[in-house]
């Protein structure tokens, strides 16, 4: 191993310590805040409004949001689902040699694009008037992070002399995520989870 | 601001947290507010209101925010911007939780800005108008023997309308009766009263009329002590009465806030049921309790979620079941149910002076989708909406009649 792969491995490992201690400490503070449970005697499902929230709740065909904004919207599923892949790619790549070329290479399209609509993000947050009034220095770092980690995903995937890079870069994307905006990914499930319960229990939502 | 800090500390409970920690500022949300639609404006978004609240909550609750506020844009807040916050939380926003429903994410908005308006008026930025009408709930209370003598008498004159609109000497507006079913609590008018009266009177209900009413305006105010005094009123009420059930009128917020808040705020479920008039309307014609003529109501007809009803309360459906059989022309606006628009004079609006420019813009979305339907009656089961709607009608020259469901119910009564 090179000096450079060696320092790469210790950076995704040191970076997945953190995120893991991160996350702890993020749901320990978050579990640390009182919850006002529902005590009003039950209307409708608290079990099917959860599954509501995490199935046609989020169907792009249910929000008006997102027949405006379609374009932002499918930005916003395949960048994110890059990164969702992305992350089972690193945990996998120690085994990248045995990967089949065809799924190598649709990882490629999927990082590849998934980084350009990354890219795309941060433009429109620096032109886009209202975003960029409402945006921190958090939010743009975080943003190039992530593209970068797919970009180099997709470099990896395609020329696996390149994996050392792409292992620096997963090392500094997840010590850094349970700091700033990235972090979000854990409320996601708090939010569409007490959503389906408040909601569906109050029959909302069937 | 230290009172500011504690407050936040003390009401960010879970839910909120993960409401202010989600949001990535995509701005997805923007068109999904009736302020915006309105009028397109930034400070009309919800995301750019949330986030107001959200950068005054990472310098007091987040470390990290705190350590490097420059990065993640946190801010400390001067008293100048406490009462610009107030001013956003309680006439920025009417807590209508739409947004919440068109965000990829689903952040409740709406919560952040609960809390804020608890902020605001535990620091002394709370609406004059709300605290007043707040403090007057709570003198009833106090002085109740005071308000009975007067209450007793203006019962007995409505009860000689009712005897009147229906023939019948023994149609009665019983107060005080125990054991009695129901407990029925309306709102302060005649409206909220006789028609529920004729309603009980031929389902032939054991019911009995509550001193109170309905109204928790502590509850805009995000003051849950003065709310639970409001509330307590009532409760104390239902159980010296041994009732089964309180039935409260169509109000949005007292119902939603007795129906699914009230037993949070006392740590507890109430002893007895708690639904609103429009599912005992719809239970009395499912059941054949009563009997309607839609043709009584010819003129086309829509119908207006209030907020609290409907994406807040789960009545959906209910109202919908007892318009369509009491009219013949039924037009639904669009979008309606989970994704309806707030009428613009949401949590307290409707009761400042002062905002009525605002909500009346605010409202002119839902003066276009009444428009749109053609309809000649805008129903509405909530008081506010009702006043709002009425002066929309005004406001955009749309010449309609703005009644309630209960009222819709008894001109079709065959």
């Amino acid at each position: 191993m090179s000096t450079f792969e060696i320092v790469a491995a210790v950076m995704v490992l040191v970076g997945a310590a953190i995120f893991a201690a991160g996350v702890v400490a993020i749901l320990v503070a978050a579990q640390r805040r009182p919850y006002n449970a529902e005590l009003a005697p039950i209307k409708g499902s608290p079990a099917n409004g959860v599954l509501w929230a995490f199935t046609r709740g989020l169907a792009p065909w249910a929000k008006e949001s997102a027949r405006i904004h379609w374009i932002a919207y499918i930005r916003g599923v395949i960048f994110h689902l890059g990164i969702f892949v992305g992350v089972v790619y690193m945990i996998a790549t120690p085994w990248l040699a045995q990967m089949p070329e065809p799924l190598r290479l649709s990882l490629v399209a999927l990082f590849g694009v998934g980084a350009l609509l990354g890219l795309a993000g941060f433009g429109i947050r620096i032109t886009d008037s209202t975003m960029r009034l409402l945006s921190t220095p958090d939010d743009y770092f975080a943003l190039a992070l992530t593209s970068l980690f797919l970009a180099t995903a997709a470099i990896s995937a395609y020329a696996v002399d390149y994996l050392p890079a792409f292992w620096a870069i997963s090392g500094i994307t997840m010590a850094y995520a349970p700091f700033g905006k990235l972090r979000h990914f854990i409320y996601f499930f708090y939010v569409r989870v007490f959503l389906g319960l408040i909601f569906g229990r109050r029959s909302v939502l069937e | 601001m230290a009172l500011a800090r504690e407050m936040l500390e003390k009401l960010v409970d879970r839910r909120v947290l993960a409401a202010l920690e989600v949001c990535v500022r995509c701005g997805i949300c923007t068109e999904s507010c009736h302020y915006y639609r309105s009028n397109p404006k930034i400070e009309h978004t919800p995301y750019y209101r949330a986030e107001q609240v959200r950068r005054v909550c990472r310098q007091f609750l987040d470390p990290i925010g705190r350590a490097f506020p420059g990065w993640f844009g946190a801010k400390t807040t001067a008293d100048e911007a406490l009462s610009k916050l107030a001013e956003t939380a309680f006439a920025g926003c009417t807590l209508c939780h739409r947004c919440t429903f068109e965000c990829p994410f689903g952040v409740e908005t709406a919560e952040i800005m609960r809390v804020m308006r608890s902020v605001a008026t535990a620091t002394g930025y709370g609406p004059e108008m709300l605290i007043e009408i707040a403090g007057a709930a709570i003198a009833k209370e106090e002085n109740a023997d005071l308000f009975r003598d007067i209450f007793l008498d203006q019962v007995k004159e409505l009860e000689k309308e009712v005897q009147e609109l229906l023939g019948s000497s023994k149609a009665k507006i019983p107060v005080d009766r125990k054991g009695a079913r129901f407990l029925y609590v309306p709102l302060a008018g005649a409206h909220t009263i006789i028609p529920q009266a004729i309603i009980f009177n031929m389902a032939q209900e054991s019911w009995t009329l509550s001193m109170f009413d309905s109204a928790n305006y502590a509850v805009f105010l995000g003051d849950i002590s003065k709310a639970k005094r409001i509330a307590q009123r009532i409760i104390t009420e239902a159980e010296t009465l041994k009732v089964q059930e309180m039935i409260v009128t169509e109000c949005g917020h007292g119902y939603t806030a007795m129906r699914w808040e009230v037993p949070k705020w006392f740590g507890r479920p109430l002893p007895f049921g708690i639904r609103n008039i429009i599912e005992v309307l719809d239970e009395y014609m499912r059941d054949g309790a009563l009997h309607v003529n839609p043709s009584r109501n010819g003129r086309p007809v829509t119908y207006h979620d209030s907020c609290n009803l409907g994406r807040k309360g789960g009545l959906l459906e209910e109202p919908r079941r007892v318009i369509r059989a009491t009219v013949g022309d039924f037009r639904e606006m669009t979008p309606n149910r989970l994704h309806s628009f707030c009428c613009g004079a949401g949590s307290g609006l409707v009761a400042v002076p002062e905002w009525t420019d605002i909500r009346l813009q605010a409202g002119k979305l839902k003066a276009d989708q009444i428009r749109q339907t053609g309809a000649k009656v805008v129903v509405t089961s909530c008081d506010n909406c009702r006043h709002q709607i009425g002066e929309l009608s005004e406001h955009y020259g749309l010449n309609i009649e703005v009644t309630s469901i209960s009222e819709l119910a008894v001109k079709a009564l065959a």
